[in-house]
């Protein structure tokens, strides 16, 4: 077990390695640069420019070098200095605007990765249990149709609704007054109420998958002939769901989980958008949009950097989780 | 009213202009006669208001602001103190924040609070604003501006005509704020003026050459004249002291006094000192801590006080030099208060339950707002400045490198067909459900070479005539319907346009009339990015909806869309320049060098008509759809909203509005 997280650790250099040097050349792949959509927006809005304007704001960036001399300069600075660059749409450290949104971001996706997974296994466990009943119905109609409708449409849809009942709009995690005044007690409630209709758009999108993949499982695994074993030893159905299928079903489930890590670090980015959420979605789509590129790549990178974490803590979960695997990796 | 309302605009502009060139004739204390109007607004009218006001008072909140003390001291001396009267203007009551939101957009939130020296009134003339008046002399060389006595900063630190000259001769002589000396401020041999104090609320810019047109360009181009000496002086000492170093120890330390200094001015760490500079000196207002003449200044306290990010707030000016009619500093209202949004989509739902005040919509939203605001909206119609409705302005990039389509777009029988193959009345009354009638990219009644004959031309349905048209470029009809080059390979129109712009709806229905008459079109949008990549790597062959559309207030005042080379944005001439242009096109490029140069108001407006007439000749760019006015949905309990206007960028947007002189009645 030591020697497999020991390769795959060591793995995971080169894998980052390369996955850095897509991202940069994929960012700056469209025509342009930061420089270019600055000035654009800057002349959209009345503002002129001349070339030599154009040349200096180039060349200050430090955009006048071919994207690779930039690459490189980017990850010796990672590297030696532990520094991300600098985002010209922000005019701050990089590092400094992804901190400024991580905590909340963070809050948002565990509370929804907790409401995820808290809702679909006991739902998917139940429909697994009364296959074909008038619940397993309801509950694979209601799921299907939320993995059917774009969260961004749920999104508009449910603000439309809450707007039309309640003749408030509730964008964002926030209200004025709250960011006027910074949070107090009186404003709980409200934050509170705010934070349901993202929980409910952001979440039930991914709970509908989860609801399906555990129903399935678990049907499978009932028809396994240890069920069939345990049932005729009189192991009660408890047990034998919990114990034993529960524990066979929720491997597709916890390698799934794999990605959470990386969604959670950055939140949901088009639902974010509708939202209006301060989340770090929104900023990363902001930053690919201006090519603000060192933005952009950090928050890509350390999405991928999570993923390949999450991939081996999935990994590990697994064989702790299904012997199985630990005797097929000593075999 | 509108129409009328553009005609008096350009009229006035026009006689500003004459006024102008009479000068030569004119004697030198006397000044011109647009100058004289200029002066006589701050000097005369308001001054005889003031006489009439026999009290001054404040707003409450300015003591929450912890400044205490007569309002009196905080306002220039009674005879230059503004006050604004405007037939339109009701005396107001104090209090109230203006709620909006914002996409980040740093010129939107600067224009609505901007002064400048001289400032245009919403019929096109110019008022005196910060400066009270000027002088000049009779071949226009020496220009004697004055300031009000006794102005100051929002700091509470005397404005004075050291400010002015400070910040031409130290600022934009040595481009610190990295936009250095703008052209109104440069005779036309290329030398830049000499700006010297006289006295502390006296000052002049003198010219080698005769600049006629000075006061205008100063409104138009440099609309702020000054920074805050006291301030930004040993900033400015490191910024120069750097730019001319000439060892690297010596830059390295400048460098970071230059740094050092812009952090205790504004807290904020700046990554190289042209980016501080910049920041600081061009952008101010969206940095704490930089006092401005504004109304509002951006807010001190933290959380509030970051135009990056989710919340910011613009707190009332206690040192406002402006009065209404009553005697009452403005402004009426605390606070601007702006919060972050995604896309100003999510700006229209706040504005239907009252969480944002205002902001532009679209004609379509109008209707959704009537139906479903859950709280009373007004909504305010303004002239716009474009040529025909931008919305379906159509334009050819003149300087494709395609030859077969550079050829094609060149032809005028071209654009002719592709203008006459679409029914202007059918298509106006569904593009625009209504509102709008079919029109043609031309200037609109009343301004500067509006002519029926133009706004008509090229406008009645004829798709036979299309048809032969195109024949007559040399197409010919393929076997699939639709019409090739000669040489065989296929014509196919690729029009792109920006995402959520609403042109892919207009497409839709144009493409109904280009496939009826043979032309094969295909559409894309783009997210506007990569538009404004596009545009500047000249990539676009042809664009509905363009992100810059043809037409201003005034091709003398701006005329980047009108004009090949004066812009890199503007997808019908792409990256024409006096070299690669031929006739025509080189006609009109010639003719606005010969405008700069000129300076008879008479001679200046027969050029710009002469322009103007290549335009109508060649028609470069065409629209379907009469130019369609800007809306203003504005929350009912937001007072003093002006119910006519322009929106231009001359006039700045929504500055026209004069947001200091709204007030708040639930």
């Amino acid at each position: 077990m030591k020697k497999y997280i020991g390769k795959r650790l060591l793995l995971f250099i080169p894998t980052i390695l390369i996955i850095s040097i897509v991202i940069f050349f994929i960012i700056q792949l469209p025509p342009g640069d930061y420089v270019t959509s600055y000035v654009a927006a800057r002349i959209a809005e009345g503002e002129t420019f001349t070339e030599a304007d154009i040349a200096y704001l180039r060349q200050s960036f430090g955009l006048d070098d071919p994207w690779y001399v930039q690459y490189f300069n980017w990850m010796k600075d990672i590297i030696t200095e532990g520094d991300f660059g600098y985002s010209f749409e922000y005019g701050r450290d990089v590092w400094d605007v992804i901190m400024d949104r991580l905590w909340l971001t963070l809050g948002v996706s565990f509370t929804i990765f907790i409401f995820q997974y808290g809702v679909s296994l006991p739902i998917g466990i139940y429909c697994a249990n009364h296959q074909y009943s008038a619940g397993d119905y309801i509950w694979s109609f209601i799921g299907f149709l939320g993995t059917a409708t774009p969260n961004f449409l749920l999104a508009i849809l449910v603000m439309y609704w809450v707007y039309s009942a309640t003749g408030s709009v509730y964008l964002g995690l926030f209200s004025t007054e709250m960011m006027q005044n910074g949070m107090r007690w009186e404003y709980v409630p409200e934050f509170l109420g705010r934070c349901l209709i993202p929980l409910f758009v952001i979440g039930t999108s991914g709970t509908c998958g989860i609801i399906r993949t555990v129903r399935a499982q678990m049907l499978d695994e009932q028809t396994r002939q240890y069920t069939l074993t345990a049932r005729a030893k009189g192991c009660s159905e408890k047990t034998i769901t919990y114990k034993y299928c529960l524990r066979s079903a929720l491997n597709p489930v916890v390698s799934g989980m794999s990605h959470s890590l990386s969604s959670i670090f950055s939140g949901s980015t088009v639902s974010a958008i509708v939202m209006n959420l301060q989340i770090q979605g929104p900023v990363l789509l902001a930053a690919l949009k201006s090519q603000d590129m060192y933005l952009a790549g950090t928050i890509v990178m350390v999405q991928a950097v999570l993923v390949v974490i999450g991939t081996l803590l999935s990994d590990i979960a697994l064989a702790w989780l299904d012997p199985r695997i630990r005797f097929s990796e000593r075999g | 009213m509108k129409k009328l309302i553009a005609l008096l605009l350009v009229l006035v502009m026009l006689l500003s202009f004459a006024a102008c060139s009479g000068t030569s004739g004119g004697n030198e204390t006397e000044g011109t006669d647009a100058e004289t109007e200029a002066s006589s607004s701050s000097d005369e009218t308001e001054g005889t208001v003031a006489e009439e006001i026999s009290s001054y008072s404040e707003a409450p909140y300015i003591t929450e602001l912890g400044i205490y003390g007569d309002v009196t001291d905080r306002l220039p001396v009674e005879e230059d103190i503004k006050v604004e009267n405007a037939d339109y203007l009701e005396i107001g009551t104090y209090g109230g924040e203006l709620k909006t939101s914002t996409s980040s957009s740093s010129w939107a939130t600067g224009k609505i609070i901007e002064e400048g020296l001289f400032l245009f009134n919403s019929d096109g003339t110019l008022e005196a604003n910060v400066a009270k008046g000027y002088d000049v002399n009779d071949d226009a060389t020496v220009y004697t501006i004055y300031l009000r006595e006794g102005m100051k900063w929002s700091d509470g630190e005397d404005f004075t005509a050291e400010d002015c000259v400070w910040y031409y001769n130290y600022v934009l002589l040595n481009n610190v704020d990295s936009k250095g000396v703008r052209d109104c401020n440069t005779s036309t041999d290329g030398t830049y003026a000499v700006v010297e104090k006289v006295d502390d609320y006296t000052f002049t810019v003198t010219f080698s050459e005769s600049k006629y047109s000075f006061i205008e360009d100063l409104a138009v181009e440099l609309k702020w004249y000054w920074a805050p000496k006291h301030i930004f002086e040993d900033f400015v000492n490191y910024v120069i002291e750097y730019n001319n170093a000439t060892d690297d120890t010596a830059k390295a330390e400048a460098e970071s006094k230059a740094l050092a200094e812009a952090e205790a001015i504004c807290g904020v760490t700046f990554s190289d000192v042209a980016k501080a500079g910049k920041e600081l000196l061009y952008y101010f207002w969206n940095y704490s801590g930089v006092p401005t003449l504004n109304s509002y200044v951006l807010s001190t306290e933290s959380g509030k006080n970051d135009v990056s990010g989710d919340y910011y707030e613009y707190v009332r000016n206690p040192y406002y030099w402006k009065v209404d009619a009553a005697g009452q500093q403005l402004p009426y209202m605390d606070k601007i208060i702006y919060t972050t949004i995604q896309n100003t989509d999510q700006s229209l739902l706040l504005l239907l339950d009252g969480t944002v005040d205002y902001q532009i919509v679209s004609m379509d939203a109008i209707s959704t707002i009537q139906t479903e605001a859950s709280v009373g909206i007004n909504i305010y119609e303004w002239s716009g400045s474009s040529w025909g409705d931008t919305g379906t302005q159509i334009m050819w990039n003149l300087s494709i490198e395609d030859e077969h389509l550079n050829a094609l777009f060149n032809n005028s029988a071209f654009r002719q067909a592709m203008s006459i193959c679409v029914d202007r009345d059918e298509f106006a009354s569904i593009y625009s459900e209504g509102w709008l009638s079919g029109g043609q990219a031309t200037p609109s009644e009343g301004m500067l070479g509006y002519s029926e004959e133009w706004a008509t031309k090229w406008t009645e349905y004829d798709p036979d005539y299309a048809k032969e048209l195109l024949e007559s470029c040399g197409l010919v009809m393929g076997s699939d319907g639709y019409y090739d080059f000669e040489d065989g390979t296929d014509f196919v129109l690729n029009i792109v346009s920006v995402a959520d712009s609403g042109a892919a709806d207009t497409y839709a229905l144009l493409k109904l009339y280009y496939d009826a008459v043979g032309i094969k079109t295909t559409f894309r949008d783009y997210d506007r990015s990569n538009i404004d990549n596009m545009m500047l790597a000249n990539e676009i062959e042809c664009t509905l909806y363009p992100v810059t559309g043809i037409g201003d207030v005034s091709i003398i005042l701006k005329p980047n869309s009108m004009v090949p080379g004066t812009a890199t944005n503007v997808v019908w001439y792409g990256n024409m320049t006096a070299e690669t242009a031929t006739g025509d096109l080189l006609e009109l490029i010639n003719l606005k060098a010969q405008l700069d140069v000129t300076a008879d108001a008479d001679e200046r407006t027969e050029i710009a008509l002469q322009m103007l007439a290549l335009h109508e000749e060649n028609m470069w760019v065409i629209a379907y759809v009469e130019a369609s006015p800007t809306y203003f949905a504005v929350n009912e309990r937001i007072h003093n909203f002006p119910e006519e206007g322009v929106y231009s960028d001359i006039y700045r947007d929504t500055g026209l509005a004069h947001c200091w002189c709204w007030y708040i009645e639930e």
